[in-house]
Formats: structure tokens, C-alpha cells, sequence
């Protein structure tokens, strides 16, 4: 019955203007938990049902992992996930194509809640250009979306393209580009504002636009603001408070000259949402548990917070040179400022986070192995972290006070700090300048001609954020003192500023530049000739890249200050796409290419906090890709489907985690990574009526390393690098549903426009430890005692369940008075309320044996870190056009 | 232009409404945000117990206390360099006892020289190696039996109160001079520990390379402890110390130290003739070296 009933009344709630209602839902789930745990408490207090809900028949996952040491607080642990989370979610939104793929224009929104990725590509593979000059960030590769953040209306007028189309801006890598164009005389005249209130990372969002059109006297101006805010988001303990500002000016000199100018910024602060293991999820009975916050004073208060500015400047001169032959040349600048905030403890402090594993029930014994007996003694451990989680709410987050008491202790008898909150800043000073040349040489051919320069400077450093009311900070490597000692210079963070005392807003710990300078050209030509299209295109492109140290690290005296030495990369690709045009209703599309580029700055150095050395056989990836798209259109019925077949060679992957070999902070690199996607892509529209459409859109494919790969590792206190083989073949790209499938129907009539879908998600995969992948860890192989074959106990990679969704959205549009416009629409996402998908997470890098061969209580390899997509969730908005 | 100025306003005012939402006041303790600040005043004292439970300590037992049993003293010794593990030492007047807990960085709200109170009902109290401790009792699988252990957490919390800032100026922070003769007489090894003071001692390791507690000196693969010696006259104290300390791996200062710490014992259960004076270390900064 509750089953039933729930959509509707959460529908209902949500009609009410009630933004509570994905609170409503997970009180709900957490009564049935409720059910659940006191059934654990009579019958069998000794077995966690969340193990049986989520993993079942996942007993032996993983076995014979061999790891060394102890445990030690692990400070520094953050996974590859996290590394990556810094810009959030890239989406595929630039992969919206303005032609008329129906795919390419409905998946980047349809599939979003599930952080849809096309093809399973990777951000950095897709290009976001503003006026033709491109806006990634060259020590990463992929755009930041934070860039543009509340400015909807300042950045909805661009043109996308995909791979292997000819377009007037750029030599697109394989995920695609999209081109914004900023021009203050391009943005519809005229008064714009808008208002949104939802239940997601913010509650309300003003935005207001204003644009004067080409005016006589040659000038165009335009501006936009909004705000977007939320005191708590729909995550708990989150928070958001994002303010943005478009100004743009452009004077048409005359009918060949157009001078253009645009600046824009989005100055944010947001508090983030943490992955949990699904243990934790099951003792705080909600799939939205967020361990990142804490109270302080009673008050909510969130370890991190992401504090970004980039403001950005953009210059643009359209050159008419005849009727035939255009040239545009943009230059752009930005400075951005971006930061996450982070729990830091010193010394010997316990680790503060509230799900650290050794407050988990799980680690009191093996819950894992159904035949055990657990002691009395066990089960008391049990039932007292058990109790703990559920006694209060306040139990299961970051006790702030207690961390204030404790440095207030230390205080007392001149100790050092034991808690505080640490910033990693990763700014960013970026120039980069374009000029493209069109040419129209005849009524069959075309050509493009570009160049791009670019030069970044990437500044990685961390501050002291709050010490929350210690006294004394000493810039020393916590780990490294028990190793070496605590006079020994190899524990300084830097040599040359030994036993520096921290203060807030002190930088700290590592201060390193990277410096990469990229310059290219291209070249593309498209010919038309009765039924064919035919495209081609080349490029080249060199890169340099340098690490410049500013600290003296204790561990790499010699390698760790000043410049790194410049390693150069030469790089080009080249493609063709040809389109054949039977008639009007069958369309028969080809394309393939080969590009061979740099490896991104941000994996090519080996300790990169630390050292100045480059990872070891760096070499450029190359890049084979191949489609095939066929549309035919037969009478109301528009059909598209597509083939693809992507390879990726010689990638250069990083990963940076907390060591249990070594105790230490620990850089994992893999070289010569190879990958490959491939997959279907299919899209379907039956135009019933003019009013009336049905669609169904299919995204299935696959995307996986191919090989196992060398590994390099190396700890941040020691100085050998030490090379392992890692067992990656088979892993599947993580964070994005490969399956993706949708049916949906559109209706529209007087104004009125409704819309609803329901997606089907599957082959979600998350972020494999490439830890356990290890071979020191792996170990050697066994033999099989049914088959006699050699087996490697490798783990399996950890796969979400799938799952439905339906969204449903509703719209008017009236015309007022005196060429007024009003648009109301309401979204309704998740209306099912499925809270049980998985939109990726990451398995923790940890072992499950100690160093002596016993066996760990805690079964790391059985507990990965998960995020699921929102609940049930609305997004009204109201815009007025006047 | 008019145009501009309005925009320009509206960016500005909007920018001035965006105030910081990441501030927090510091919070103020009345009561420490840490224990049981219900425990009221002392009604015993340390050497009471250890003397009530005599028999039980020095025969490896165990035995819960049924009655409000209060101790008030001063934390001597913590884990704050790792030496010391999973375990504080309290200090009153009469003399000192081991708390087993199981828990890390203890230290950060318990460092020396903190006054405590803890309620012992419902703990318990035993001998392990025929030393003192109150902990509680746990099953030890390796040899198939109950055994005096930490207690949780949770349970020390419930049982302790801090008492206020720590001060080096508390009265039971005086320890006891050691002399030959009271290491001579193995009656007084049932008073351990003892919170105390070896005046004018060196480390025999001592020769300007060794170390303290490095890894390849481990008593074994599942023992973690490398053992030093230290001479009063003929008498011996071993100084246990941990791979896991903080210290571990710094070069053994050569010289005469006074050394503050607590004196332990360690009575071999097989054998009774096996029992020894040993030293328990928190820091390298209880060190203090003689000059002459």
C-alpha cells in the first residue's frame, strides 16, 4: 500500500510548494529500516541486513588480498573519485548538438540525474569554446562548468558539433565541442527574469537579463545576474550560495569590423555531500546520509566547502574580409580562484570523520562470514557502535565541539594543534588566444583554418583555513616522524622554513606551480557534391609542460624546489567524416579519426605535491575512433541509430591515496593504459499528431581497460619509486550508466506543453581501487581446486543495481499584453521516488589482511564508498520575457 | 548608458547580499563536551584498591566492581607519542593505576596532566603480567579465556570526568625517586605502577647510531616492542618500547637522564621467577638531560 500511495502523495506535497518532501521520503525509508533494525536487535543482533540487501551472492569478491601494516589514521585519504570531484558533475550538456540529433539534444537532460556520460567519455575529451577560443582548462583537459555557473541565459546561445562534422570553430576531439557565443548584439533584446524554487543543490535562483540588441549607433550591450541560494540544500548539512554577473559590450565599427567584449563570473560558495558506505546509509536509514557536517554550537556546520571565483575576460574581433572569406580572433583571460576545504588532524589525533571504520558496527567482527560465532565481548563492541549510530543523529556526524575542546586541551600544556580545517586551492591564471579563418571558396567547398595559443599557470598550494582555536601549528609531516624521527630534516615540508608555525591563512604542507603552454593548428575541409558530403581535417599541436617548486620538501630535498625542466610533446590527429544523402529520408553517415596527444599536466609528474620528477616513460595518447549513423525518415517516424567504436591507447592515469603499504600518503600512476568504447546509440520520434510525439532514446554500450598495465608508486616519504603491475583489464569505466533507455511522450497544444519519461538505467559501475588491482596485492596465482586451472584472485569490480526513473514535466506559455511573455514550468523528477540508484562512488583502497597474514574484522574490499541520485525532486520556474 | 548604471547597482547589491554562509562562533564549554559530568567526588583511592584487589591482580584475575567505587587523580601517562597504547595512567596521592581503553589519540583530550575522576562501578579490575589495571574483562581467543582488557569507548566516557585544563602544576605530578634498594626488594613490585622518576641513568643501547624502537629490532613478528635496559646499581628496568612510536626511530641520546615515566611489571604467568621492572615512556621529552 505505502508503495502505492508514496508518488502520489509526494506528488501531492510537491504541488503544495512543500520542498520538505524528499525529507518525506527518507523518513519514510528510514521506518522501514526502522522495521528491519529491530529485528537485528531480537532475533539476531549479529548479522547486518544491509549486507544481504546489497551484496548479495558478493561474499567472495575478493579474497587473498596480502597487505602490510597497521592501521593509522589516514588524513589524507581521498580517492581518485575525490580527486576528480572538484569541478562536480562536467555533465554532457556540451555535447548538445544544434543540428538535429534528436539523441545528442535529449540525453545530456534526460539522463543528467544518473550523471550520464555519452559514449562513457571522459570530460577532457570534449571542448567548451566561448567566440571560437577554447575555455578547458589545459592542466586538466575539461571544462569547468563552475565557470559559468547561474549564467543560463548569458551562455544558452552556442552550437554544438560532434566529433566528426565539419564546424567553423575547432578540430573537435572525440566527445565533441560546443561554441557559446558572447556577443552582447547576439542576445534577443529585451527584458529577461526569471525565478526557480526546487529541492536540489540550491532551493531558489533569481536571474535576471537584459540585452539592448544592435542599437543604431553600432553598440550592443548586455547583462545578467543571478543568485542561487540555499541556507540547506535537499542534502543535509549542504549549503549554497552562488552569486553571477555577465556584462558584455560590442560596437559594429562598421559592416567588415566588430569589436567585442565580455566578463563574467560566478563567485560561489558550497558545502559538498560526502559518499558513505552503504552500512552507514543502512545506520542513519537514509541513501542521503552525508557524513561531510557536524554540529558546532548546535549549529550545522560542514567540513567541505568549495569556495570558487573565476572571473573571466573575454576579447573578440570579427574580421569580414570579403563575401567569402571570414576571420575570427578571440582572446581570452581568466584568473580563477577554486577551493575545497577539507578535516585535517595532527600528531596521533583519532581520525574525526563520523563513518571512519573503526565507528562502524562491521568492525567490531566479521559480519561477512555467515558461519562465524562472534564472542560476547564482539557482540557488546557490536551493539555499542550499533546503539551509538542510533541514539542521535548528532552521533552519526562530526562532533566540532569535541575537536575545539581537544586543541583547547592541547593549548593548556602549549601542545600542538590536533584538529583543523585545511583549504586546497588549485588557482589557475589562463590566457589563450584564437584566430579562425573561414573560407567559402565555391558553392562545393569550404575550409576552416585556426590557430591556438595558450599558456596556464596552474598555482597548488594549501592554506590553513581554521585551527579551530589551537595555538600552535608546525609545518611537519605527521607520518614521516615516526619513520625518521622528528629533528630529522626529512620531516620538514619545507627545508628551507623548518618547524614554521602555521596561522590561519598560512600556506602549508606543498606550493607548487604547473606551467603548460599549448599551441596548434588546424586545418578543415568540406566538400559537397550532389548526394555526398565529404569532410576532412587535420591538426598538430605542441605542448610544454613544467613543474616550478616552492618549497624545499624534507623527502626530496633535491628534487622538490624550483623548475622541474620543460618536457615538450608533439601531437596531431587527423579525421574524415562523409555523409551520404540518398534522398531526403535516408541519410547514411561515416566518420573515423586519429588523434595523438599529450597526456594531461595533472597526471605527468609522479609525486606531484612533492616532487619535481616526471612520471617515468611519459608518452602521448593516442586516440582511434570510428562511427556510423544511419537516419531514415519514414512518414511521421524520424529514426536515427548509430555505431561506435572508440580505442584508447598509452593513457597516463593517476591516482592518489592513503597506503597501507606504507603507511603514507601514496601516488599510484599507471602507463600505457588502454581502453575501449564502443556501443549503439538509437533514437526513435513518431509525430502522432502535431500536438502529440512519442520518442525512445537507447544509449548501450560498453567502455573498459583493455590490459593490465605498470604501475609506479611512491609515497610521500620515501624517495624510490617502486613499479607494480596492475590488474585493470576488464575494469569498466565508472561513474556513468552504460545502458541508458528511455520512452517518453510529448504533448503540446494552446500553450501547454507536457512531457514524461521513464528511464531505464543498468551497467553502472564505480571507481575500481586500483589498490587492490595491485600485484603485490593480487598476489601470486592459485590453483583451482575444481578446474586445476591458475586463477588470479583478482577482485570484481563493484556494479550498482539497475533501476527505473520517470520524470514528468508540465509547462504554459502565456502571451501578455504589450508583447509580454510569460513560461511556467514545473519538473518532476524521480517521481517513482527510486532511492536505491547508484550514480557511481569508489572502492576503498585498502586491504582486507593485515601485515602478518591475519585476517583485518573490517572487510574494506566489501564496503566501497557510494553516491545515489537524488529523490524525488521538483524544479519550478517562472520566467517573464518583457 | 543608463542601462549600465542599472545593471552595474543590481550586480553590486546582489554581490553585498551574498555574505559568507561558512561562519561559526567558536563554542564556549562550560562543561567539557567529553565524560560524565554527573561523577561526583572521590570516595577511595588508588593504593585502596590495588591493596583490596591484591590477590587478584598478582594471580591474573579479574573481579567487577559492584559499588560505587570513585578514584580522583591526574593523567601521568598517554599515547600521545604512540609508545604508550590504548592506555592512560592515573596518578593520585597514594599512588597510580593503569585504565585500559580502546581507543586512539586519547591523548587529545586527556593530556598529562589532567585531573580525572572515574567511576569504577560496573568496571572492572584484574592483573595482567600481575600488573593493575581497571578495564573490562574480554574474552582472549588465543588462550580460550576471560582476561582483564580496555574497555570501549563508550564505556570510558560513561566512567570518566575531566576535572579541567591539564596543569604540570598538579601535586600528584611529583613523581617518586627510584633508588637501588627499592628495585631490590620484589615486595614492592606489587605497588606497580608507580609513577616515578630514574635520577642520573643512562640507556646502555646508547652508543650514538642505535635507535630507539626500529623494526628490525622487534621482539618478534607479532611482537611489536624492542627492548632497552637501564641500571640503577645492580637493579634492571626494561624499557618497553613500541615501533610505533613517534620517537622509534631517532638515535638513542647518549649521557645521563632523569627519566619521568611509570615504573610497571611484567610477572611471566608460566613462571613466577620471571618478573621484571619495566618502564613505561610517553615521551623522549620526559627526558631531561644531567648536566654536571
Amino acid at each position: 500500500m505505502i508503495k502505492l500511495f508514496k508518488p502520489a502523495a509526494l506528488l501531492l506535497l510537491c504541488l503544495a510548494g512543500a520542498t520538505g518532501s524528499a525529507v518525506q521520503a527518507q523518513e519514510m525509508s528510514a521506518s522501514s529500516t526502522g522495521q528491519k533494525k529491530e529485528g537485528l536487535i531480537k532475533q539476531q543482533p549479529s548479522r547486518m541486513l544491509f549486507a544481504d540487501t546489497l551484496l548479495t551472492g558478493e561474499a567472495s569478491r575478493m579474497s587473498n588480498v596480502i597487505t602490510i601494516s597497521d592501521d593509522n589514521n589516514d588524513s589524507y585519504t581521498f580517492s581518485e573519485s575525490q580527486l576528480g570531484d572538484d569541478d562536480d558533475y562536467a555533465g554532457t550538456t556540451a555535447m548538445t548538438s544544434s543540428n538535429d540529433d534528436y539523441f545528442l539534444s535529449e540525453v545530456g537532460y534526460l539522463f543528467s540525474p544518473m550523471r550520464f556520460r555519452v559514449r562513457a567519455y571522459e570530460s577532457m575529451y570534449n571542448n567548451v569554446y566561448a567566440n571560437g577560443v577554447l575555455l578547458n582548462d589545459a592542466e586538466r583537459g575539461q571544462f569547468s562548468y563552475g565557470m559559468i555557473g547561474g549564467l543560463n541565459d548569458a551562455t544558452r546561445n552556442k552550437e554544438g558539433v560532434s566529433a566528426f562534422e565539419h564546424n567553423n570553430f575547432s578540430f573537435s576531439p572525440i566527445g565533441g565541442s560546443s561554441n557559446i557565443n558572447m556577443r552582447a548584439s547576439q542576445y534577443a533584446a529585451g527584458h529577461k527574469a526569471s525565478l526557480v524554487g526546487c529541492n536540489r543543490n540550491y532551493l531558489a535562483r533569481a536571474m535576471y537579463t537584459y540585452s539592448t540588441g544592435l542599437m543604431d549607433n553600432g553598440w550592443a550591450f548586455t547583462g545578467s545576474a543571478s543568485y542561487r541560494w540555499a541556507n540547506e540544500g535537499v542534502i543535509e548539512g549542504t549549503f549554497y550560495n552562488s552569486f553571477a554577473y555577465f556584462l558584455a559590450a560590442e560596437k559594429k565599427i562598421n559592416d567588415r569590423h566588430s569589436i567585442s567584449i565580455a566578463t563574467w563570473g560566478s563567485p560561489t560558495e558550497r558545502a559538498q555531500q560526502g559518499a558513505a558506505t552503504e552500512e552507514a546509509y543502512w545506520l542513519a536509514g537514509s541513501h542521503y546520509y552525508n557524513p561531510n557536517w557536524g554540529y558546532q554550537n548546535g549549529e550545522k556546520r560542514n567540513a567541505r566547502v568549495v569556495n570558487s571565483y573565476e572571473p573571466s575576460l573575454l576579447l573578440t574581433w570579427d574580421y569580414k574580409i570579403n563575401d567569402k572569406a571570414k576571420l575570427t580572433t578571440s582572446l581570452f583571460g581568466k584568473y580563477s580562484m577554486y577551493s575545497t576545504s577539507a578535516l585535517g588532524w595532527n600528531g596521533n589525533a583519532a581520525d574525526p570523520r563520523p563513518n571512519y571504520y573503526k565507528n562502524l558496527p562491521s568492525s567490531a567482527y566479521d559480519v561477512w562470514d555467515l558461519e562465524y560465532t562472534p564472542s560476547e565481548s564482539e557482540l557488546n563492541n557490536y551493539m555499542q557502535l550499533y546503539n551509538y549510530w542510533q541514539e542521535s543523529k548528532a552521533n552519526r556526524q562530526i562532533n566540532w565541539d569535541y575537536m575545539y575542546y581537544a586543541n583547547q586541551q592541547a593549548n593548556a600544556v602549549g601542545g600542538e594543534c590536533l584538529y583543523y580545517v585545511e583549504r586546497r586551492h588549485n588557482d589557475q591564471l589562463a590566457v589563450n588566444l584564437s584566430s579562425v579563418l573561414n573560407i567559402d571558396y565555391n558553392r562545393n567547398n569550404k575550409g576552416t583554418f585556426g590557430v591556438q595559443l595558450g599558456t596556464t599557470k596552474g598555482m597548488h598550494y594549501k592554506t590553513m583555513d581554521d585551527l579551530l582555536g589551537a595555538e600552535k601549528y608546525t609545518d611537519i609531516d605527521k607520518f614521516s616522524v615516526g619513520d625518521f624521527g622528528i629533528n630529522s630534516d626529512y620531516v620538514q615540508n619545507d627545508v628551507d622554513n623548518p618547524n614554521r608555525q602555521i596561522r590561519e591563512d598560512d600556506k602549508f604542507g606543498y606550493d607548487y606551480d604547473l606551467n603548460v603552454n599549448k599551441a596548434s593548428l588546424f586545418y578543415q575541409h568540406q566538400y559537397n557534391k550532389g548526394i555526398m558530403s565529404l569532410f576532412a581535417g587535420a591538426n598538430i599541436e605542441g605542448t610544454t609542460m613544467e613543474r616550478n617548486g616552492h618549497m624545499r620538501n624534507g623527502r626530496a630535498q633535491l628534487f622538490s624546489k624550483g623548475s622541474s625542466g620543460t618536457a615538450y610533446f608533439l601531437g596531431g590527429g587527423a579525421k574524415m567524416g562523409i555523409s551520404l544523402a540518398f534522398n531526403t529520408n535516408n541519410v547514411l553517415t561515416l566518420g573515423a579519426g586519429f588523434e595523438n596527444r599529450a597526456p594531461i599536466a595533472y597526471n605527468s609528474f609522479i609525486a606531484p605535491r612533492m616532487r619535481n620528477d616526471f612520471v617515468q616513460g611519459l608518452e602521448n595518447e593516442n586516440i582511434f575512433s570510428a562511427e556510423a549513423s544511419y537516419k531514415l525518415t519514414a512518414g511521421p517516424v524520424t529514426t536515427k541509430i548509430s555505431g561506435y567504436y572508440s580505442v584508447f591507447k598509452s593513457l597516463t592515469e593517476q591516482s592518489a591515496f592513503y597506503n597501507d603499504l606504507q603507511s603514507q600518503f601514496t601516488y599510484l600512476t599507471m602507463t600505457g593504459v588502454d581502453k575501449v568504447h564502443y556501443g549503439v546509440e538509437a533514437a526513435i520520434v513518431w509525430n502522432v499528431t502535431s500536438a502529440l510525439s512519442f520518442n525512445a532514446v537507447a544509449a548501450v554500450g560498453n567502455a573498459e581497460y583493455t590490459d593490465d598495465v605498470n604501475g609506479f608508486l611512491i609515497s610521500e616519504n620515501e624517495e624510490v619509486v617502486m613499479n607494480d603491475k596492475v590488474y585493470m583489464d576488464g575494469v569498466k569505466v565508472d561513474g556513468t550508466p552504460l545502458t541508458a533507455l528511455s520512452l517518453g511522450v510529448d504533448y503540446n497544444t494552446n500553450g501547454w506543453y507536457l512531457s514524461a519519461n521513464v528511464n531505464y538505467y543498468d551497467n553502472i559501475y564505480i571507481d575500481a581501487s586500483k589498490y587492490a588491482r595491485l600485484g603485490s596485492v593480487v598476489g601470486e596465482p592459485v590453483i583451482d581446486a575444481t578446474t586445476g586451472a591458475m586463477i588470479l584472485n583478482k577482485p570484481s569490480q563493484f556494479q550498482g543495481k539497475g533501476g527505473i526513473m520517470v520524470d514528468a514535466s508540465i509547462g504554459k506559455s502565456i502571451n501578455l499584453r504589450g508583447g509580454k511573455k510569460l513560461n511556467i514550468n514545473l519538473s518532476l523528477n524521480n517521481i517513482l521516488n527510486n532511492q536505491k540508484m547508484i550514480t557511481g562512488g569508489y572502492e576503498q583502497n585498502r586491504g582486507d589482511v593485515y601485515a602478518d597474514g591475519d585476517a583485518r574484522t573490517y572487510k574494506f574490499s566489501k564496503n566501497p564508498f557510494l553516491y545515489y541520485a537524488n529523490a524525488f525532486n521538483a524544479y519550478l520556474n517562472v520566467g517573464l520575457r518583457f | 548608458m543608463k542601462t549600465l548604471k542599472f545593471l552595474s547597482i543590481l550586480a553590486l547589491s546582489l554581490f553585498a547580499a551574498t555574505s559568507c554562509m561558512n561562519d561559526h562562533d567558536a563554542p564556549n564549554f562550560e562543561q567539557p563536551p567529553y565524560g560524565n559530568n554527573e561523577i561526583g567526588e572521590a570516595n577511595t583511592d588508588i593504593v585502596e584498591l590495588k591493596t583490596k584487589y591484591a590477590s587478584t591482580i598478582s594471580g591474573n584475575g579479574f573481579e567487577q566492581f559492584t559499588d560505587e567505587t570513585i578514584i580522583e587523580g591526574v593523567v601521568v601517562a598517554n599515547d600521545e607519542t604512540g609508545n604508550v597504547y590504548k592506555q592512560l595512567v592515573i596518578n593520585d596521592k597514594t599512588g597510580a593505576i593503569i585504565i585500559g581503553i580502546d581507543d586512539v589519540g586519547l591523548y587529545s583530550v586527556l593530556p598529562i596532566g589532567t585531573r580525572v575522576r572515574l567511576n569504577c562501578k560496573n568496571l572492572y579490575i584484574g592483573g595482567y603480567g600481575s600488573l593493575a589495571q581497571i578495564g573490562t574483562k574480554y574474552f582472549n581467543t588465543k588462550y580460550s579465556e576471560y582476561q582483564i582488557g580496555r574497555m570501549s569507548k563508550f564505556d570510558f566516557q560513561k566512567h570518566v570526568k575531566i576535572m579541567g585544563k591539564a596543569a604540570s602544576t598538579e601535586p600528584e605530578m611529583t613523581p617518586m625517586v627510584v633508588t637501588e634498594d627499592f628495585l631490590a626488594d620484589s615486595n614492592n613490585k606489587n605497588s606497580a605502577p608507580i609513577y616515578v622518576v630514574l635520577k642520573n641513568v643512562s640507556i646502555a643501547e646508547a652508543d650514538g647510531t642505535r635507535k630507539f624502537a626500529p623494526e628490525e629490532e622487534q621482539i618478534s613478528e607479532t611482537n611489536t616492542a624492542v627492548e632497552r635496559n637501564v641500571s640503577i646499581g645492580k637493579q634492571k628496568v626494561i624499557f618497553r618500547l613500541s615501533t610505533y612510536a613517534d620517537f622509534a626511530n631517532e638515535v638513542i641520546p647518549q649521557g645521563n637522564f632523569d627519566i619521568t615515566g611509570v615504573l610497571t611489571r611484567y610477572r611471566n604467568p608460566g613462571s613466577s621467577s620471571k618478573d621484571y621492572w619495566q618502564f613505561m615512556l610517553t615521551s623522549t621529552a620526559d627526558m631531561k638531560p644531567v648536566t654536571e
